[in-house]
């Protein structure tokens, strides 16, 4: 697991662009947090990539327009707590509901 | 006051724009209500897509930014392809859709959709308007976008209620990028490592790719190639940025690239790229690809590097400056003497793309034509096996010369974009070169043809097949011919008169007399000196190929060749 941290002006979509590069590529997105960070904004995502990969998507992000900065970094423990609850049951199902309780629900 | 829409098309000329193309409809309408005296001349397609491959015709013939106008929903999203397609090719592109007014937006209000969100990943940049005061800002913004580095599509989305509005308008502003830190730290450094590597190269050659146009570094270009005397080829929008006559030229690279291309970027030792991205298409298998080089890669666009195999020298930045200073290292430079390799790689027995393929019909059929055509003239060529065989035959020293949908493979592409070269060079011969199937995906245009009295040439090769999808049914499919047979084609000679527009069909059997007679000659003149639309059907071989041509997941020298 990698992490990746992406400074950017918060401009329209470029969050948006920041998180296509990855879509495109199919790879799975564990652990993302955006907030404001000194002039601009920071994206932190945890991505598990190859060294092909992390080349790849640092230049695409680079080409974006609003971004400024793009680094790469071991993942901090909350990141890796965070991506380690997100390993259980997707979508999280209701505290006591049934393996049917989605299309119960719609019914 | 000024409403919002005379504001916008005001920006509009400050950016340059005196031709648009598009399409009205309802959230537009306030732009187009305010197109009479603006000094903007805007012509109309019969479809969007019509529209946004004209833009790019405009845009790839002259190198300006073109402009193409939809309304909402339907007409931004037949918008798409185009778009796609200008970010692929690197045409600086700019698209403007009309929104449903603001305060419906997010409303499913009729003809509502997120252009936005859904062109996020095809464009470089691009802004819902939010409000009538931002309009100077964000078209200054746009342009400068579309234009700067690698161009590219941008798009601009404005609710219809903000074009209505009005305001106090001060004039056109500049947009001025904020600074970051820079790409290019490798250009100061480049040169020395370049000359070390060249200087230990025994097989050197040169991939031109279409930046090398793009940065407008031709001249600079041939002048360096000249000098370095080293084998060099194109891919198929590198074409026309080396004088074909150049003894060191070798042709087109590529899946259906010439033998010696193919070949000589099989074994060079030290490849040289200028602003080329190495696609699949031209690297054949990844994992054998240029397996003994070393690659120094010219590119404006870091995010080009790397994508299929690394390259032992980036050198970032504009080809117009980084080849002078490439040039000026190479000047002062003691370099090897490589005749031994040119000479097998520009040798006899590889100059030739496939003797063989030199009788079929097809080629000399495009052979005859290119040969007419004057210096001042332009070859767009749709997408499939036409496209190929004209790209193969194609021999022009004009950098903007030869338009295709490279990058994508739009069918459907070349009429439309053929209007857009048309008006952008009066005085040019205009030659489209489609198949029967994609000049069947925009064949609306012929009314903006007709009504616009454009003097271009149509060609259709008329295989009745959706011939290179037919082809790799053959080839690798077993001949299962699912779904590619045309052969209930309308007659399209009938359609051109239908649209007012002069046509003739020519049978490929005139193609077998050589020379051909004067008979073929003539018509072939009249056909092209003609200062009126004219459609040639040119009846082809239902399974004549194209060749060589490389299997997908093959190696660049595991060429196929016609069939004995």
């Amino acid at each position: 697991m990698h992490a990746f941290h992406i400074h950017y002006r918060n401009t329209q979509g470029t969050l948006m662009r920041i998180l296509t590069a990855v879509s495109r590529r199919g790879i799975e997105m564990p652990f993302v947090q955006a907030s404001a960070s000194g002039h601009g904004h920071r994206a932190s995502l945890l991505l598990d990539v190859n060294t092909k990969q992390i080349g790849q998507l640092c230049r695409d992000w680079y080409a974006i327009v609003d971004v400024m900065d793009v680094s790469v970094g071991v993942p901090t423990p909350e990141m890796l707590d965070s991506a380690a609850g997100l390993a259980g049951a997707h979508p999280p199902a209701s505290a006591g509901a049934g393996h049917n309780s989605a299309s119960a629900a719609m019914a | 006051m000024l409403r919002g829409a005379e504001i916008f098309l005001q920006c509009l000329r400050a950016e340059d724009v005196d031709l648009v193309f598009g399409y009205p409809g309802g959230a537009i309408m306030p732009l187009y209500d305010a197109l009479e005296g603006s000094g903007i001349r805007h012509v109309l397609t019969r479809h969007e897509q019509g529209a946004v491959f004209a833009a790019e015709g405009h845009a790839r013939a002259t190198g300006k930014v073109g402009v193409a106008i939809a309304t909402s929903g339907p007409g931004a999203t037949n918008l798409v392809t185009g778009i796609a397609d200008a970010k692929m090719d690197s045409v600086p592109l700019v698209c403007i859709t009309g929104q449903v007014r603001s305060a419906l937006i997010g409303t499913d209000a009729f003809q509502e959709t997120d252009v936005f969100g859904l062109t996020l990943s095809l464009t470089k940049w691009s802004r819902l308007v939010r409000s009538i005061d931002e309009i100077p800002s964000v078209i200054a913004e746009a342009f400068y976008w579309a234009r700067e580095g690698r161009p590219g599509p941008v798009v601009i989305d404005i609710p219809t209620d903000f074009l209505k509005a009005k305001m106090e308008f001060a004039g056109p502003v500049k947009f001025t990028p904020k600074p970051r830190p820079s790409d290019s730290s490798a250009e100061a450094a480049f040169g020395d490592k370049l000359i070390a590597l060249l200087q230990n190269a025994q097989r050197p050659v040169a991939l031109i790719g279409a930046g090398a146009k793009l940065s407008g570094a031709i001249p600079q270009l041939r002048s360096l190639l000249d000098e370095l005397n080293i084998p060099a080829f194109a891919t198929v929008h590198g074409l026309g940025a080396v004088e074909p006559e150049a003894p060191y030229y070798l042709g087109m690279v590529g899946m259906h690239g010439t033998r010696a291309a193919n070949m000589a970027l099989h074994e060079n030792d030290l490849l040289l790229v200028f602003g080329a991205r190495l696609d699949d298409r031209v690297t054949g298998d990844p994992s054998r690809f240029a397996p003994h080089s070393k690659i120094v890669h010219f590119e404006i666009d870091p995010a080009q590097l790397d994508r299929v195999r690394s390259c032992e020298l980036p050198v970032i930045g504009d080809l117009a400056k980084t080849i002078p200073a490439f040039h000026k290292k190479v000047r002062s430079a003691k370099l090897p003497d490589w005749s031994g390799w040119r000479a097998v790689a520009c040798g006899d027995d590889r100059a030739e793309l496939d003797p063989r393929g030199l009788s079929q019909p097809t080629i000399r059929f495009l052979d005859e034509l290119f040969g007419r055509l004057t210096q001042n003239s332009v070859v767009i060529a749709d997408v499939g096996q036409h496209q190929m065989w004209a790209a193969q035959r194609y021999r022009s020293a004009s950098p903007r010369g030869f338009i295709t949908s490279g990058g994508l493979g739009s069918m459907g592409f070349a009429l439309p974009a053929a209007v857009g070269v048309q008006l952008s060079k009066p005085d040019a011969t205009v030659l489209c070169v489609s198949g029967d199937g994609g000049f069947q995906m925009n064949i609306q245009e012929l009314a903006t043809v007709r009504r616009l009295n454009l003097p271009i040439k149509l060609v259709i090769i008329d295989n009745k097949y959706l011939g290179m999808v037919r082809q790799w049914q053959q080839l690798f499919y077993q001949r299962n011919y699912a779904e590619t047979d045309l052969s209930d084609n309308p007659d399209f000679v009938e359609i051109a008169k239908a649209y007012r527009i002069n046509a003739v069909r020519l049978n490929e059997d005139v193609m077998r007399e050589y020379p051909v007679t004067t008979d073929t000659a003539d018509a072939l003149e009249r056909f092209l000196r003609s200062p009126e639309p004219e459609l040639l059907v040119f009846d082809c071989a239902p399974e004549a190929n194209v060749y060589p041509m490389v299997p997908a997941g093959a190696a660049l020298s595991e060429m196929l060749f016609e069939e004995e």
